[in-house]
């Protein structure tokens, strides 16, 4: 009866506030767009027929059209519309119920009444995620039957961005909550919600470039010393043969080069490693907002090896065509960093994305709920 | 039976501002207990810590046969605070069910009552209007209705009639008569000393986080009671032998008992002397206030 009279109350108050019905509208229009696309015999169309971009790759019945239909709704409307723009539109409506709850006038009526306060902060708090999940479910309905009537799959699958985009958004309210709390301004706690969010992007993108680094100069070693010791096989075989061979000075540079590009590359490994390790450290006890997002492209990999990700990046190609070519050209090895880097993120447990940044909200909830305890209103 | 049961309430503010020290107070069932006090003098700090609002520093006592702090009791309590605010994007009604809820009343019960409450407190035909379009008077009136939506069995009001008008005053003094007489303890917290005169059973004075006077308003003004005789002119000097008190041309004799001032009016009239009224006095409650708080020039908790 309580939850129930809070999810109404907190309705009430996101209805009164409008921007729940314009992210839902807003949410609405996507869903329509995506809706839009369709696939036929020569490629693919736009806004229900009005442009047609012809394509053999991606056209109806092909594996692509279904992984570019897919990759859409998770790499793009996933990561950008909801994991950005929605969940400011939610963080913006919603930074206000906790300086509500607590406002002078307004917290004596609900302490006063037969409910514990621990209680009454995560029933508040969990009605407020609640509509979250509302908006998201309502988001992934849409895309569920877009995806359903256009490529004939069913896929429930789609349904897995409700506890992502939870989850992911619940990180974020939890600081809001406690600024909100401590603070008794909305403004306040968004802004420091904001700069929080802020933080944890800088952070983690710094990881991702000191990771991209560290992991480059590591295969650099690892493949010009292999390059090393096949030239100097080959040098010894050469020079077994015959000590006027052309190709002798040829490995002789090889090696002398190789061996300059491995010294650098161990400086500078060292160099960045330094601030490698705290970094990743760092990053391992705070929300890990975009790999969290990232779980639902994981979820939704259907296998066929089409990334619209990395399409848009231009490195949509076969990896494996070019494993017969030197490993130690930087074209080789760049592709064997990507390679890395991907294995890295994707092989991260659903623990160490999830379960760690649980642990950090958990701790930012336990003191938010000490602090609604111990408090003279 | 005793409704608040309050023995020796400290709260000290970190460490320093000691807001309250050492409350002790009784209110029984059927009972209104209007407590009084300057402003800072810790009323509403003792009121919010039986609501559990604030943690008092030491405590002892019982609400309802429950120790303070025992939520569940609060199920029997209504409480108004002192202004007090109602999410602005709610109805009257909304407002009723949704503190009613909180209070775990079953919605049949909520909805019977609500209407009725409303329409007690003339605020029939206001029920489906957002709160925010309310007067301060109809806010209070809504804040009334809200403390009894859980008919409870202690009421707890500070400052009830704040803002309102004479007439809402009179429905919420008539109102409080009738929720006394139905045997519930009422507790209030008000400043306007002429309405807790009118209906208060007892009164308590707080001054400085300690309640100085407490009781009847009848006991605790008994020894005031006089009796005053203003005549024509200057008193002869023998009136002196036989009264308390002389005041320019009023003649003030202690004591409510007419059979003590018959000798002197005899007198008075057989000497010719011209007596324009005669009319037994009785402090009033601020009166009272005045002399129980000593009046404070710099008012406030004791630091």
């Amino acid at each position: 009866m309580v939850f129930r009279a809070l999810l109404l109350d907190a309705y009430r108050q996101l209805s009164a506030a409008k921007l729940f019905w314009l992210t839902l509208g807003l949410s609405a229009i996507v869903v329509l767009v995506f809706g839009s696309i369709g696939f036929n015999d020569e490629g693919m169309s736009l806004f229900f027929g009005l442009t047609q971009i012809e394509s053999d790759l991606v056209n109806a019945g092909s594996p692509w059209a279904r992984g570019l239909y897919i990759g859409i709704y998770s790499s793009f409307l996933v990561t950008i519309w909801l994991g950005w723009i929605a969940t400011i539109l939610a963080l913006i409506s919603t930074c206000t119920i906790f300086p509500e709850f607590v406002r002078g006038g307004s917290i004596e009526l609900s302490l006063s009444k037969p409910i514990s306060r621990l209680h009454l902060f995560f029933m508040k708090y969990a009605v407020s995620l609640s509509f979250v999940v509302l908006q998201v479910l309502l988001f992934c309905g849409g895309i569920f039957l877009c995806v359903g009537l256009r490529i004939g799959e069913w896929n429930w699958g789609i349904f897995y961005a409700i506890p992502i985009i939870t989850v992911f958004y619940s990180y974020l309210f939890s600081v809001c909550a406690l600024v909100g709390m401590v603070t008794r301004s909305g403004i306040t706690a968004l802004l420091i919600t904001g700069l929080f969010w802020m933080g944890l992007f800088s952070t983690q993108t710094a990881e991702a470039i000191l990771n991209t680094f560290v992991t480059e100069q590591k295969v650099t070693i690892e493949r010009l010393e292999e390059g090393i010791a096949k030239a100097t096989e080959e040098l010894a075989e050469l020079e077994s043969e015959s000590l006027t061979d052309m190709r002798i000075q040829d490995r002789k540079d090889r090696i002398e080069s190789f061996q300059k590009d491995v010294d650098a590359a161990k400086k500078l490994f060292d160099k960045i490693d330094v601030w490698h390790r705290p970094v990743t450290w760092g990053i391992a006890v705070l929300p890990k907002l975009g790999q969290t997002i990232g779980l639902l492209d994981r979820w939704l990999d259907d296998g066929s090896g089409f990334d619209i990700a990395a399409l848009m990046r231009g490195d949509m190609q076969e990896l494996e065509e070019f494993d017969d070519l030197d490993p130690t050209t930087r074209g080789a090895r760049e592709r064997e960093t990507m390679r890395r880097i991907d294995d890295d993120y994707s092989e991260r447990s659903l623990w160490y994305i999830a379960g760690t940044s649980l642990l950090f909200e958990g701790l930012v909830l336990a003191f938010a709920s000490w602090y609604v305890c111990k408090k003279d209103f | 039976m005793t409704a608040i049961d309050l023995k020796d309430v400290s709260k000290t503010y970190r460490g320093k501002v000691h807001a309250l020290r050492g409350v002790s107070l009784e209110v029984m069932d059927g009972e209104i207990f209007g407590l009084l006090g300057p402003n800072g003098a810790g009323k509403s700090t003792l009121v919010k810590i039986m609501m559990t609002v604030i943690h008092a520093t030491k405590v002892s006592g019982e609400i309802l046969g429950h120790p303070i702090g025992h939520t569940q009791t609060l199920q029997h309590v209504g409480y108004l605070p002192e202004h007090h605010l109602f999410p602005h994007y709610l109805t009257g009604n909304q407002v009723l069910h949704f503190y009613g809820a909180l209070a775990k009343v079953p919605r049949v019960a909520r909805v019977a009552r609500a209407q009725k409450l409303l329409d007690r407190l003339g605020l029939s035909g206001w029920e489906h209007k957002k709160v925010s379009t309310y007067s301060k008077g109809m806010l209070q009136r809504l804040g009334i209705a809200q403390v009894l939506i859980n008919d409870p069995k202690l009421l707890i009001l500070d400052e009830p009639t704040d803002g309102v008008d004479p007439v809402g005053r009179r429905v919420i003094r008539d109102l409080l008569d009738e929720l006394r007489s139905e045997g519930r303890a009422i507790f209030l917290n008000s400043h306007l000393l002429s309405e807790l005169e009118m209906v208060c059973d007892r009164v308590g004075i707080m001054v400085k986080g300690k309640i100085t006077m407490q009781g009847t308003i009848e006991s605790l003004t008994s020894d005031s009671k006089r009796i005053e005789i203003c005549i024509a002119g200057t008193p002869p000097d023998w009136v002196k032998e036989q009264c308390n008190e002389i005041k320019e041309n009023t003649i003030i004799v202690h004591g409510d008992d007419p059979k003590f001032v018959q000798p002197l009016i005899d007198r008075l009239r057989k000497e010719g002397i011209t007596i324009c009224s005669i009319r037994p006095v009785r402090e009033t409650l601020e009166d009272l206030f005045m002399r129980a708080v000593d009046y404070i020039d710099q008012p406030g908790a004791i630091k």
